[in-house]
């Protein structure tokens, strides 16, 4: 065997986990088009995503433990991959799941539908994966092709289609936008790796000479950052954020909040690896009051929504600033492990609650479109009270009260903001989340202290009522023993 | 686990176990609970060295070593009687809503439990980021306690008190956060344990207002002034006292406002020395002015259940005022009036609790002439008022005479103001008295058709105990300042330079002083041993 086949061998082996479950995906399709565009059962395609999606977790986690670098450098794999990639299977089991209960996705269209969201889930490995910018593009890209389509996929709903095309055509605007960026940061560095190796300069190296020498090479990584706050909406690219998350169907919200921020973070983090970020203090100065808006404007916005998933849509939004907050601290600070393990941390709980949160919402809807309003929660502590209970322990984690995960991320963020000195924006960050406190508590006031009855939950949703119960679950116990895990994703950041 | 983790956190199982007996069962079985848990805190006196300002039954385990944050209690002069109000309280906060509380029970007392361990924990933690997740999580049972059994405004008042709670302690815990990293840097490990917490001697300017000392002392103060609550922060405590059901009225002021209290013994003071010498005028103002103020509001309020609001924010004051005199004297009276707050503040939500349940009013107005009527009820009043109103031989009496003698020394002209304020709680609490009980029969009292009946068994098995602590209180003070007087004293003579030590775990007692206590304790009188 020589050489380049040994090369291309260990290469595969890097892909593996996307390889095996882009196959599998493609199993409930084929089987539709060899049985005459017949719909297989929706539980069997189910069944075909959670197979492809337990191999893919098991040879990644497999695979952890030490950084392994493939084609030619494009896509690294270290702990941090592993990790994310990790989360990023596990929600997009648990939105199959979500989608299978739910009226606007199951039906017709599932072996495609189950299709479309592993495709995403593929362009968000190669997202968290890519060690190349250009790799990344095709990772956000892929990621978001097959979202557009999923946004859309509802059945015969206006909103979701206003939505789709709302989030395409400003989706497509911060792409050209991303892919001007890297063109800009190609013409001054000459490279679009981020790390490099003995041959190759990477971008971590030396983007610090660079940004205080050169404004072409600082313009390009402004856009670069653009296109990225645009995926996790941050302010002021976070308009058609309330809207997409409104129209499109449930399950797709929750796949939009939490994996594609999850990933998208995740690559960002990468692009802040880059020492000497601080040496431009505009660019600092423009970051940190990006962070501080989003986090006081979408509090201040959720405020006002009566419409609860649009109320999580804008509570997104000010949990994406949190986040900015660590990556801030990692990018401009001294020390980078620490920081951006705690923005790691904070996406995995900020997960684990929103996905249980908008799994509720969907328990609530009857049909495709039906709008969920606070009114319709008054009562439900009376009719059902584990999933009150649950959904309240999922507002109380938002809104960072211990002994809760989201207190633990919190304040493992708002450590990392200390720890650099970053005073002012820990205060915000500690001053909207009070504000959050008002409005995560108003769901609880209808379903504990209103006498009138509200939505009634007509399907069975057994797999919703179980994500709703468990995500609850984990906040409270992860949140009390969440040592391993910190102690984990740390370890993780040290090798890479 | 060691006997004070045990108390501190059986209370979460109680919950649970409430949550799953059968409905028809569930008081007796929270009583039974309670009870036994007050009997098991009680066995922590006969464990308790209470000549040491040592820190005793400590348990120290690694939580989240990557941060230094770990789960460390221990129980020492300043939280031991805390601890005990708590455990002391429950029983009594459960067989009082035996009948006021009639909707969704089990929740209730699942709430109670949790809000039990919450507010144990607060006062027995010694790592920073434990008693804040403790303090907090205190938020939340309390909120479902004002927000379910509430009166009309529940909602409005729940969320406010939430709100205002939060944002305080939000501050704090970006201390606390600033506070390890200092440990961080000065001690070589990240830590949030007090005790090494203690060590750290974070620079001070008097007169500069930009210091970490000095914003410190602010951020951990705003955040405990608003539980306590101080003068002006204190507007949601009437809104939370008048909408909360009987039953969290006497949580509320019996232990959850000496959480505030307790929070500037412990860290406060301890931690920020020189600011808190600094600022301490300004604490001592505002609370006499929290004493005047919250006296003359009471006495114009036409709602009884506002009325003794209105009265703990003029009792929280001396408890402030005794503090922040920082001499022995002040600093014993602030914690004996914690104490005597939660009894008899604790009773009369209670009495107030009980006359509502049968007349569904509160309004001063519609009573009088009720001595006729219900003469156990007015004796049970009478005493807990003259409590209140600080009467010799009740244990009102002790605390405020401690004081006042603290802050005589300290701060002449404040204290004579504070002793006005005596005067005005007098007044309030006698016109009331006067009201209520006696002159022409008021129209709920008239009406035939509903004919008051006096207390029963139940409710004055209820009071009793608290009438048993009025004057036992009152008349052997020693029993109780004994046990606290070590740590005090180890406070208020050292506290420009404070250590707490533990000693080793279940053997309290028997452990010599350690290091720098050895030479605070030798000053100290021996103690009498007795048992």
């Amino acid at each position: 065997m020589n050489a380049q086949t040994q090369q291309v061998l260990q290469d595969s082996v890097v892909i593996l986990p996307i390889s095996v479950l882009f196959l599998v995906s493609l199993i409930p399709i084929l089987i539709k088009v060899f049985r005459g565009n017949r719909e297989p059962q929706p539980f069997s395609t189910l069944l075909y995503g959670f197979i492809g999606l337990v191999f893919a977790t098991g040879i990644t986690a497999a695979m952890a433990g030490g950084q392994k670098t493939a084609f030619s450098l494009a896509i690294v794999l270290d702990d941090v991959s592993v990790w994310s990639s990790c989360l990023v299977y596990f929600i997009t089991a648990i939105v199959l799941m979500l989608s299978y209960d739910h009226a606007a996705t199951k039906g017709k269209q599932f072996s495609e539908f189950c299709f479309l969201l592993i495709s995403s889930a593929i362009g968000m490995v190669i997202l968290i994966m890519s060690n190349d910018l250009i790799v990344t593009f095709l990772g956000i890209e892929m990621m978001s092709l097959a979202l557009y389509i999923l946004v859309a996929m509802s059945k015969e709903e206006t909103l979701a289609k206003e939505a789709a095309f709302k989030y395409f055509i400003l989706g497509s605007f911060a792409s050209a936008i991303f892919l001007y960026g890297i063109a800009l940061i190609y013409g001054t560095a000459g490279t679009t790796y981020l790390i490099g190796n003995e041959s190759t300069v990477g971008l971590v190296q030396n983007a610090g000479r660079l940004i205080s020498t050169n404004r072409i090479f600082l313009v390009g990584l402004g856009f670069v950052t653009l296109g990225f706050s645009f995926k996790v909406a941050l302010f002021p690219f976070h308009a058609w954020a309330p809207d997409v998350y409104q129209g499109a169907p449930t399950p797709i919200t929750a796949f939009m909040a939490t994996a594609v921020k999850a990933a998208t973070f995740v690559a960002f983090i990468r692009l802040f690896h880059c020492q000497g970020l601080a040496s431009s203090a505009a660019f600092m100065n423009a970051m940190s009051w990006i962070a501080v808006l989003t986090m006081v404007l979408g509090n201040a916005a959720a405020i006002m929504q009566d419409n609860v998933k649009r109320m999580l849509a804008y509570s997104s939004v000010a949990h994406s600033g949190y986040a900015m907050v660590g990556l801030i601290a990692a990018g401009f600070g001294s020390d980078f492990n620490a920081s951006a393990s705690s923005v790691l941390f904070y996406l995995f709980s900020y997960s684990f609650m929103t996905m249980g949160s908008f799994a509720l919402v969907g328990l609530l809807e009857k049909e495709a479109g039906t709008i969920i309003r606070m009114d319709d929660l008054k009562g439900l502590a009376r009719r059902h009270p584990v999933l009150a209970l649950s959904f309240t322990i999922l507002m109380l984690s938002l809104a960072g009260i211990p002994p809760t995960l989201g207190f633990f991320g919190k304040l493992y963020i708002f450590s990392a903001a200390i720890e650099q000195d970053m005073y002012w924006l820990a205060f915000w960050g500690v001053l909207s989340s009070a504000i959050s406190v008002y409005y995560y508590l108003r769901p609880v006031v209808m379903m504990y202290m209103s006498e009138e009855e509200g939505a009634e939950i007509v399907h069975a949703n057994i797999m919703t009522r179980f994500t709703v119960i468990a995500a609850a679950l984990i906040i409270v116990v992860v949140g009390i023993f969440s040592s391993p895990a910190i102690r984990a994703i740390r370890s993780a950041f040290n090798l890479l | 686990m060691n006997l004070l983790s045990a108390i501190t956190l059986l209370p979460v199982l109680f919950a649970v176990i409430v949550m799953c007996v059968p409905k028809t069962v569930v008081r007796p079985v929270a009583l039974l609970l309670a009870l036994f848990e007050f009997g098991l805190s009680l066995s922590i006196l006969s464990h308790f060295d209470k000549g040491s300002a040592l820190l005793q039954m400590a348990e120290n385990i690694p939580w989240i070593p990557e941060f230094g944050v770990s789960y460390y209690i221990g129980v020492d002069g300043l939280s031991l009687w805390l601890v005990l109000l708590t455990t002391f309280l429950t029983p009594l906060v459960v067989l009082g809503s035996w009948t006021s509380i009639d909707k969704s029970i089990k929740g209730f007392h699942a709430a109670l439990f949790v809000l039990q361990t919450s507010m144990l924990g607060s006062f027995v933690a010694m790592d920073a980021i434990l008693f804040y997740v403790f303090f907090e999580l205190s938020l939340v049972p309390m909120y479902f306690m004002v927000g379910i059994w509430g009166g009309q405004r529940r909602v409005y008042a729940t969320v406010k008190f939430f709100i205002f709670t939060m944002v305080g302690s939000l501050l704090m815990l970006l201390a606390i956060i600033y506070l390890m990293f200092a440990a961080h840097d000065t001690l070589g490990t990240m830590t949030a344990s007090l005790p090494a917490l203690y060590q750290l001697k974070l620079p001070f300017i008097a007169g500069d207002l930009l210091n970490p000392q000095t914003l410190l002392f602010l951020a951990f103060s705003i955040a405990f002034a608003i539980k306590v609550p101080m003068f002006p922060v204190h507007t949601w405590l009437p809104d939370a006292h008048v909408e909360a059901p009987t039953p969290g009225s006497v949580i509320l002021a019996g232990v959850m406002l000496k959480m505030g209290s307790f929070g500037f013994l412990r860290f406060v003071i301890p931690l920020f020395p020189e600011a808190s010498e600094h600022f301490a005028w300004v604490f001592i103002l505002l609370g006499v002015v929290g004493i005047i103020y919250g006296a003359l509001v009471a006495m114009v309020q036409p709602d009884i259940k506002k009325l003794v609001a209105y009265s703990s924010v003029s009792h929280m004051g001396y408890v402030m005022i005794g503090m922040f005199a920082l001499n022995n004297y002040g600093v014993s009276g602030s914690l004996y009036q914690m104490l005597n707050h939660g009894i008899s503040t604790g009773a009369l939500f209670f009495l107030v609790g009980m006359i509502y349940e049968r007349t569904h009013s509160r309004e001063i107005s519609r009573y009088g002439g009720l001595a006729k009527v219900l003469p156990i009820f007015t004796i049970l009043f009478f005493i807990v008022t003259l409590s209140s109103i600080a009467v010799p031989m009740t244990n009102g009496f002790i605390g405020e005479f401690l004081i006042l003698m603290g802050t005589f020394a300290v701060q002449k002209g404040f204290a004579i103001l504070a002793v006005m304020g005596v005067v005005l709680g007098a007044v309030y609490m006698l016109w009331m008295f006067k009201r209520v009980f006696f002159g022409e029969p008021g129209e709920l009292v008239k009406d035939t058709h509903h004919p008051l009946h006096d207390l029963n068994l139940r409710e004055i098995a209820v009071i009793v105990p608290l009438l048993v602590m009025i004057f036992w209180m009152g008349l052997f003070p020693n029993h109780f300042l004994d046990w606290t007087k070590a740590s005090v004293d180890n406070l208020v003579d050292n506290k420009d330079n404070y250590r707490i030590t533990a000693t080793n775990g279940a053997t309290a007692g028997s452990a010599a002083p350690v290091g720098n206590l050895a030479r605070v304790t030798a000053h100290l009188p021996p103690v009498k041993e007795q048992k």
